[in-house]
């Protein structure tokens, strides 16, 4: 049995990379004094898990972790506020609950994409944006370092549940629902895919944001 | 935050670097400070961040509401190649707002190869590089940290230098400065008050001239400008009462001492006569054993740190030492964190504290002989006798240990081949050691054999000598390469002979060097001290452009007459002291300890009372 925290990353704490924020974690938990079990073995350490990896750069307010409370004489409502105040900024706890779902029924995310164009979006983005997504199948080079030739063929389209486009004078918004696990689809693929079908329309800079996980049937995943 | 560096951050390696947010950052609102004090390390965050005296420096200067510290590391290469395409100035990481606009910013100089980034961040912050193009009072450009014991090859590009440690006087002169602006001094005027200050070293009021042999004649004073003629360091007399911090800035990504770090004492007893921070941090203050455990508790309650190390320079030394192993590992053991302890002499490491130790986690064992003889290791005064080393070696490996380091110089003062190959012989010592007492045989042994090229530094007993020529240094390193190839279980590693040259140029060098340093910074060269960056040829061009010559500062023995670029220094250990240990070293007799007897370097005079607490 194990517990799970909700929490958020946004401003500068998008930078932490995944193994430095599983070592933040252990230190918040213990300047926060929330004892927490540790692994077994020769080396015992306090154990935690996120359980969807975050690109460095990327922010989410939907984040899991489990552990495991040592000590049961801390209230679940009291974790939340105890643990932000001990953590660096942009790292907001919410919420602290018992285990429910199963971790392998986290099946989607639904991210949103910023497409920054500063200088005005030019309008044939959106056509382009929904060319691309409707594509029967639409094959990427993804880096590899298990296949041979350092990259595997990944086709995007089954991995994309549906998708919704925003477009504003210098922006433009996808909000695309994609398969979290087994195979995940990083939007990074979406933005690369679509910077090479249309080299004319790449934006400035372009912003990744977790906003929810789901389950199978499309229901909050916590 | 800033949306240009948004953009670059994804681009760059280990972005969180650059971030600042970090737990115990310092944040204030800007228009509430007086003084914005951007407190500069000269290399990358990961080894700034690791540095004590930043840390407490940070906290001495935040705890007053009306300073605002912020920190500034060496950006990487990629980063800086980002920040200089996008016109990113170098930022403070707290506010993110450019240090060219804070009041003053201030360097912490541990090692010489960091002087190139100290001119490559003026650079990134927009600022002229030598202090005679900064006309305005803002910013200052301050230096400190150990190097400043001779500030000479900076001088040209710092305002001023602050000697010795910096608790106190880093808030005397804030306030001479906040004076300042309140009152429109000119930058001039306020180096004359600043000048005042004891341990203030104002190079622009010192005038090297030089000899036609290219040796000094003299620092002449810069008239009017009632410059002291020595400067005298600074130093906390009490270190009970001196601020230490145990809130410190967490780090959100790994960095090189990610742990606690527990100061015992400054100072050091022994007095090694090749060793500059033996006698330019004396006397030796201790710290009370209560209060340590004390801020240990505090610093792990705060951090969440899992580790703690006991810092000083040789922290065997510490007289209370096992009641404070004790008092902390009651804390320790039961919550798992580990508790380590280098400088570690081999004399005095007992059963008992090896016991102790091992009750949490096993580190590495490291022991650092110097010399392979005892002629020669009585010459530099490592009142160290093979006897003990072996000693603890026996101890260790009977405990469970199977592995230790051994680290030695080569080309210390009256070194002779016996000597060299003295620490071949010692090393199999070891083995042999290893072999009798070691508790499981099947696992086998490392014993890792390491030697430097010694560098002579200012302030030191050797300060007078010459390093020996690359050629010979070669030779020594192949000599004791040759008599332990056969020798399976110890590995010997060497250093590599030109970033040590670099560093004799640089320690005991004169006021001329910072043309030196401005070229190579012209074409290139920064993080001198990472292999990445390094270039050898370049440091060479540079010398030959300004038509200087390395082995005149290197390997020149210098007469006791000579007057040294760091002569308006004074640590308070006398020249005198220093040369009747250079001709004790001679005679290979030792000096006792400082606890053993008194052998009046000097140093006691600036306590009150006048007596040490060694």
């Amino acid at each position: 049995m194990a517990d799970r925290l909700l929490f958020s990353k946004t401003g500068r704490a998008k930078y932490i990379s995944h193994l430095d924020l599983m070592r933040t974690f252990q230190r918040a938990f213990a300047r926060a004094h929330i004892s927490i079990k540790h692994t077994e073995g020769f080396h015992p350490h306090p154990f935690v898990s996120i359980a969807l990896p975050l690109s460095v750069g990327y922010s989410s307010q939907c984040e899991i972790l489990e552990f495991g409370l040592a000590d049961h004489s801390i209230l679940y409502e009291d974790v939340p506020y105890r643990l932000t105040a001990a953590m660096p900024e942009g790292i907001v706890v919410h919420q602290c609950y018992p285990d429910g779902q199963k971790l392998k029924d986290l099946a989607y995310v639904d991210y949103i994409m910023n497409f920054e164009y500063p200088e005005g979006r030019p309008q044939e983005t959106e056509t382009a944006m929904q060319q691309l997504l409707c594509r029967e199948s639409l094959i990427v080079k993804k880096k590899s370092n298990k296949a041979k030739l350092g990259y595997t063929e990944v086709d995007l389209i089954p991995l994309i549940r549906n998708w919704n486009l925003e477009c504003q004078s210098d922006t433009m918004t996808v909000d695309a629902v994609v398969s979290a696990q087994n195979p995940g689809l990083n939007p990074e693929l979406i933005r690369s895919a679509f910077c090479q079908s249309f080299p004319e329309f790449i934006p400035d800079f372009v912003t990744f944001h977790r906003r929810e996980i789901l389950n199978r049937t499309g229901d909050i995943f916590r | 935050m800033n949306r240009t560096l948004e953009h670059i951050l994804p681009k760059v390696q280990k972005p969180a670097r650059y971030t600042g947010g970090e737990y115990n950052a310092v944040v204030k609102e800007k228009h509430t400070v007086k003084t914005r004090y951007a407190l500069c390390f000269p290399d990358t965050y990961e080894i700034g961040m690791s540095n004590l005296g930043c840390r407490i420096l940070y906290g001495v200067m935040n705890q007053c509401p009306d300073i605002w510290c912020e920190r500034c590391f060496a950006p990487w290469g990629d980063m800086e190649e980002e920040m200089r395409r996008e016109g990113l100035l170098l930022y403070g990481l707290e506010s993110g707002d450019p240090i060219s606009d804070f009041d003053i910013i201030g360097f912490s100089l541990g090692y010489e190869m960091a002087y190139t980034n100290v001119l490559n961040m003026l650079d990134l912050a927009g600022l002229p590089l030598r202090s005679a193009n900064r006309s305005e009072l803002t910013p200052l450009i301050v230096a400190g940290g150990t190097c400043c014991y001779n500030p000479e090859p900076l001088a040209p590009f710092v305002d001023f230098f602050v000697l010795g440690e910096g608790e106190d006087v880093t808030l005397e002169y804030i306030r001479l400065y906040q004076q300042a602006q309140e009152e429109c001094w000119s930058k001039e005027e306020f180096l004359l008050e600043a000048a005042k200050i004891e341990g203030i070293y104002v190079p622009s009021f010192y005038d090297p001239i030089y000899n036609a042999d290219g040796t000094l004649s003299q620092m002449a004073i810069k008239e009017g400008s009632g410059a002291p003629e020595r400067v005298v360091k600074r130093i906390v007399t009490d270190m009970d009462k001196s601020y230490f911090p145990t809130k410190t800035v967490i780090p959100s990504t790994e960095i090189v001492h990610d742990r606690v770090m527990l100061e015992l004492f400054r100072g050091c007893i022994r007095g090694c006569r090749f060793c500059q921070a033996g006698y330019v941090y004396r006397p030796v203050r201790n710290r009370n054993p209560q209060l340590l455990a004390e801020y240990g508790k505090a610093s792990c309650e705060d951090s969440g740190y899992q580790e703690m190390t006991l810092s000083s320079l040789s922290s065997t030394d510490y007289p209370c030492l096992l009641e404070l192993c004790d008092n902390l590992l009651d804390y320790c053991a039961p919550r798992d964190i580990g508790l380590s302890l280098p400088s570690l002499r081999a004399d005095t490491f007992s059963m008992n504290l090896m016991e102790r130790l091992q009750r949490v986690r096993k580190g590495g064992l490291t022991f650092a002989p110097e010399a392979g003889t005892q002629r020669l290791r009585d010459a530099i005064n490592k009142n160290l006798r093979e006897e003990d080393l072996l000693q603890s070696c026996r101890t260790a490996f009977a405990g469970g240990w199977s592995g230790v380091k051994l680290y030695f110089m080569l080309g210390l003062p009256t070194e002779t081949d016996e000597d060299v190959l003295g620490i071949a012989d010692l090393a199999r010592k070891v083995y042999f050691t290893w072999r009798e007492y070691t508790s499981n045989r099947a696992r086998g042994v490392r014993i890792t054999v390491s030697t430097s090229w010694f560098v002579p530094k200012p302030h030191t007993a050797f300060q007078w000598e010459a390093q020996i020529p690359v050629s010979e240094y070669q030779r020594r390193v192949n000599l004791l390469r040759d008599a332990l190839k056969r020798d399976k279980s110890i590995t010997y590693n060497w250093h590599d002979p030109e970033t040590s040259y670099l560093e004799a140029i640089f320690s005991r060098g004169d006021r001329r060097l910072a043309n030196v340093l401005e070229w190579a910074w012209e074409h290139g060269a920064k993080m001198d001290s990472w292999t990445e960056y390094f270039d050898y040829q370049r440091w060479m061009d540079a010398l030959a452009a300004c038509g200087l010559d390395g082995d005149f500062y290197a390997h020149r023995q210098r007469s006791r007459e000579e007057v040294f670029p760091w002569c308006r220094v004074d640590t308070k250990v006398s020249s005198s002291f220093l040369w009747r240990e250079r001709e004790l070293c001679y005679k290979s007799q030792t000096t006792p300890d400082c606890r053993t007897r008194c052998s009046g370097c000097g140093a006691n005079c600036l306590l009150s009372g006048g007596v040490c607490n060694g």
